[in-house]
């Protein structure tokens, strides 16, 4: 609350106060985020109460993505034109990890998100079609967007993305394209440790979780349960790609009934947070 | 020399004459003999011939059918002789397509429109020597009805559409004789490019096609290729209608040319001149201001221009629409991608044969879109171009190299034949163009590609008579020729879009030819006015 309403008050002084109310404002968020963030993660059974959660899910990018918003820095020079990135997905298996992420991008660029159906497919389930959510009201002009990301579902047998042609081959497997798409949100943690962790949780994600033969799924399965138990999230205390990738896999291959009590807890924590919940919607 | 030895030599000259004069003659007299002989053989056999060809009433040359009776004959169709029909005895009109004499056999194709089967006839109980020789004797391309018995083959006849059931003819009669020589010949018509020369066969190029459109016509790709044209018609049709459009006529001889007047033929018109019109722009505009609020027009538009390339006529198909929008042109962008997206899902689902059938001489990858077609702006596509390395300004009108580079560089990224480019500069778009609203550079309009080729130029129109006569100046247009133009806004003008296309340049660009001139019927260009 301002004291002074008269003009007569040194601007100095009132750029320190609205300084201070500021940074008051950010610690009561957080703190409200804090204490959101740790009711989750133990008690994930619990209620959230709306304005913890609401302001969780839209802090979240900022509280857990601390990265650069910089594209030109990530993605190279600005030409002039939409940065579309072009995923080429098959409708046999919707790529909900992609999704999760298209939800995450959405929180923190300005994305244009459209999705095509390419003449290699005859048919596409109506629920994959409005998978990216409504139309942008502003989706007729392509150019006050920061971010295309173009979801084609297509007869393919690998899913693929196309992002720069002339400078990128194709990226092959949802895995690396998640990978990718991870990047522009945070950056991976600098400890090439962690950061190693992190990927070889996302490959037993793909080739264990979701690919792997029941023992590999149930040994897959004890791992994340026994991880689970040393943290709030895979990879430490932040959410990191390796959650989305588990928590998706966990969903497609219907293991999660049968998955330890650390891990049902953990999938909870994530569903809790908006951007996973929508994923759930689309398995067919 | 004396005269005596001068004699006797003469004599024995004479002597040795007289022996090789005998021998020559005995000779001679032997060869009549034989000849005579031979003869006689030869009459006697056409003699017994023709009087033991049991098959007489079997062949021959129709009278002229000049509708003397109305037979109660069914005739079937080449593509309906299928397994099923096997061992009935049936009635067919055909071409002869190819014959081929063998002994006692004759081995005919009988083709019908892009269609053909073998035919049989041999020497038995149901056809006679004559007949046979007959039969091979049929000039390539003559028409006959023929009575025969389906029969079906135990190896697939691999030349032939109908590969399962061979013809065992019983009866065949000429109705139409074709001249002895052709002007082309089939084969050669629809041998695809590359093999001809390998085998050192002929092929024959556009020009002598072109000359002898009629035969031509019949090679199969031909018939393929505009059984699939007629299909774009209807289906553009049978789309837009279900939309609600209403389809309007226009008239194509004008008073005053709509783009420019440098490309219109001009014609006399009694005592004064008229033009051909360009396209039908004008008359759709007012029938929009008329509240018919969505039309299309197909019908013939003509272009003066002299340029002789693989994708100009003079005088082409339009497909034409134009349509009252709400509050943003891309109503009307979304319509017409919508519909031709219908049209290329029609031709995928209904005409793979004919499109099989071109692939056959003319290969190319199948036609790729997307649904909803993809829609990038002009800085986006300049952005692609100069990314690859292409030098030009923000206001640039894309050149046809540029098109194509473009076309391929969104194809390698999207993997779409086919899409929208929008928001083109203002200063390359007609006086009639509406500008964006946001950056006065750039306007409402809007191209369509199919595999790197415009097919569609099209905008939002200025509805406005005021903004209407600025432009127009601003483009230095005499306000006096438009005038009646700029009139039909004043008394209310609902805001409307559209866009025409090229019939042909879809067709051409759909199967992937490589010239306007094969998908044209009867191309009309600066160097062609017949046939």
């Amino acid at each position: 609350m301002p004291m002074y309403q008269n003009g007569e008050v040194d601007p100095a002084v009132k750029a320190l106060e609205a300084r201070q109310d500021e940074i008051l404002r950010k610690l009561y968020e957080l703190k409200a985020a804090v204490e959101g963030l740790a009711k989750t993660v133990t008690t994930p059974d619990a209620d959230l109460d709306l304005t913890v959660s609401s302001s969780l899910s839209s802090q979240s990018s900022t509280a857990v993505f601390t990265g650069t918003t910089d594209l030109d820095a990530l993605l190279g020079k600005d030409l002039g034109a939409l940065r579309d990135i072009v995923i080429n997905a098959n409708p046999a298996q919707p790529p909900l990890t992609l999704l999760v992420l298209h939800r995450l991008l959405c929180q923190r660029y300005r994305v244009l998100s459209t999705v095509h159906v390419h003449s290699s497919v005859s048919s596409v389930p109506p629920q994959l079609l409005s998978c990216l959510g409504p139309r942008h009201p502003d989706s007729h002009s392509r150019h006050m967007f920061q971010l295309g990301f173009t979801l084609i579902w297509k007869d393919v047998p690998k899913l693929q993305m196309k992002f720069s042609v002339r400078n990128m081959c194709p990226i092959d497997g949802e895995a690396n394209v998640a990978r990718f798409l991870f990047k522009l949100l945070a950056p991976y943690p600098s400890d090439p440790a962690l950061a190693t962790l992190v990927d070889s949780w996302v490959d037993a994600a793909f080739f264990q979780l979701a690919q792997g033969s029941s023992e590999e799924r149930a040994a897959a399965l004890r791992d994340l349960g026994s991880a689970l138990g040393r943290s709030a999230w895979l990879s430490g205390p932040d959410l990191s790609l390796a959650d989305v990738a588990c928590y998706c896999c966990v969903l497609q291959s219907g293991s999660a009934p049968s998955a330890p009590a650390s891990v049902r807890r953990w999938i909870k924590s994530c569903e809790n947070l908006g951007c996973f919940s929508h994923a759930k919607t689309l398995l067919l | 020399m004396t005269k005596e030895s001068a004699q006797g030599a003469a004599e024995e000259e004479q002597q040795a004459q007289s022996k090789k004069g005998l021998k020559k003659q005995q000779k001679e007299a032997e060869k009549a003999a034989k000849k005579a002989e031979k003869q006689a053989k030869v009459a006697a056999e056409q003699q017994s011939a023709e009087e033991d060809d049991f098959a007489k009433d079997r062949y021959g040359v129709s009278a002229l059918v000049q509708s003397q009776q109305k037979l109660d004959r069914t005739l079937v169709r080449v593509q309906d002789l299928t397994p099923e029909k096997a061992d009935q005895l049936i009635w067919l009109r055909a071409r002869v397509h190819t014959s081929r004499a063998k002994g006692k056999q004759c081995f005919l194709v009988l083709r019908q429109q892009q269609f053909n089967v073998q035919a049989l006839v041999a020497v038995g109980d149901r056809a006679s020597k004559q007949m046979v020789k007959f039969a091979a004797n049929i000039t390539k391309e003559s028409i006959v009805d023929v009575e025969a018995m389906v029969r079906k083959v135990e190896q697939k006849i691999e030349s032939c559409t109908q590969q399962d059931v061979e013809l065992h003819v019983e009866k065949i009669f000429v109705i139409s004789q074709a001249e002895a020589r052709l002007p082309l010949q089939l084969e050669d018509a629809v041998r695809p490019d590359g093999e001809g020369e390998e085998e050192g066969r002929a092929t024959v190029n556009q020009d002598t096609r072109l000359d002898n459109r009629v035969i031509d016509l019949r090679t199969t790709t031909s018939q393929a290729v505009f059984r699939l044209q007629s299909g774009v018609c209807q289906l553009f049709r049978d789309t837009l209608t279900k939309k609600g459009f209403v389809e309007i006529q226009t008239p194509k001889i004008i008073s005053a040319a709509s783009e420019g007047g440098a490309n219109v033929f001009t014609v006399s018109y009694f005592k004064t001149s008229a033009y051909l019109a360009q396209s039908p722009q004008l008359y759709k505009q007012m029938c929009i201001c008329a509240d018919f609020d969505k039309v299309f027009c197909v019908g013939p538009v003509f272009r003066a221009e002299d340029s002789n390339t693989h994708r100009h006529l003079t005088e082409f198909v339009g497909l034409d629409i134009e349509m009252a929008f709400n509050y943003h042109y891309h109503e009307v962008i979304e319509s017409i991608t919508d519909t031709m997206v219908q049209i290329f899902k029609g031709l995928r689902d209904n005409f793979q044969t004919e499109i099989q059938t071109v692939n056959k001489q003319f290969p190319s990858e199948p036609f790729k879109f997307l649904e909803p077609t993809l829609r990038l702006e002009y800085t986006e596509g300049v952005a692609m171009l100069r990314e690859a390395g292409v030098e030009m300004g923000d206001e640039d009108d894309l050149s046809t190299p540029n098109e194509k580079l473009l076309g391929r560089l969104v194809k390698e990224k999207y993997d779409t034949d086919f899409y929208v480019l929008d928001k083109y500069p203002l200063a390359v778009r007609p006086f009639y163009t509406m500008p964006d609203p946001h950056n006065p550079k750039y306007s409402n309009s809007y191209d369509m590609f199919m595999r790197g080729e415009e097919i569609l130029s099209g905008a939002q129109r200025v509805h406005d008579a005021q903004l209407l006569t600025e432009r127009a100046q601003h483009h230095q247009i005499d306000l006096e020729k438009i005038k009646s133009y700029i009139d039909s806004f004043r008394y209310g003008a609902p805001p409307h879009a559209g866009g025409g296309i090229g019939l042909e340049r879809v067709c051409m660009l759909y199967l992937g030819l490589h010239n306007v001139r094969q998908t044209s019927m009867f191309p009309r260009d600066p160097k062609r006015l017949t046939p």
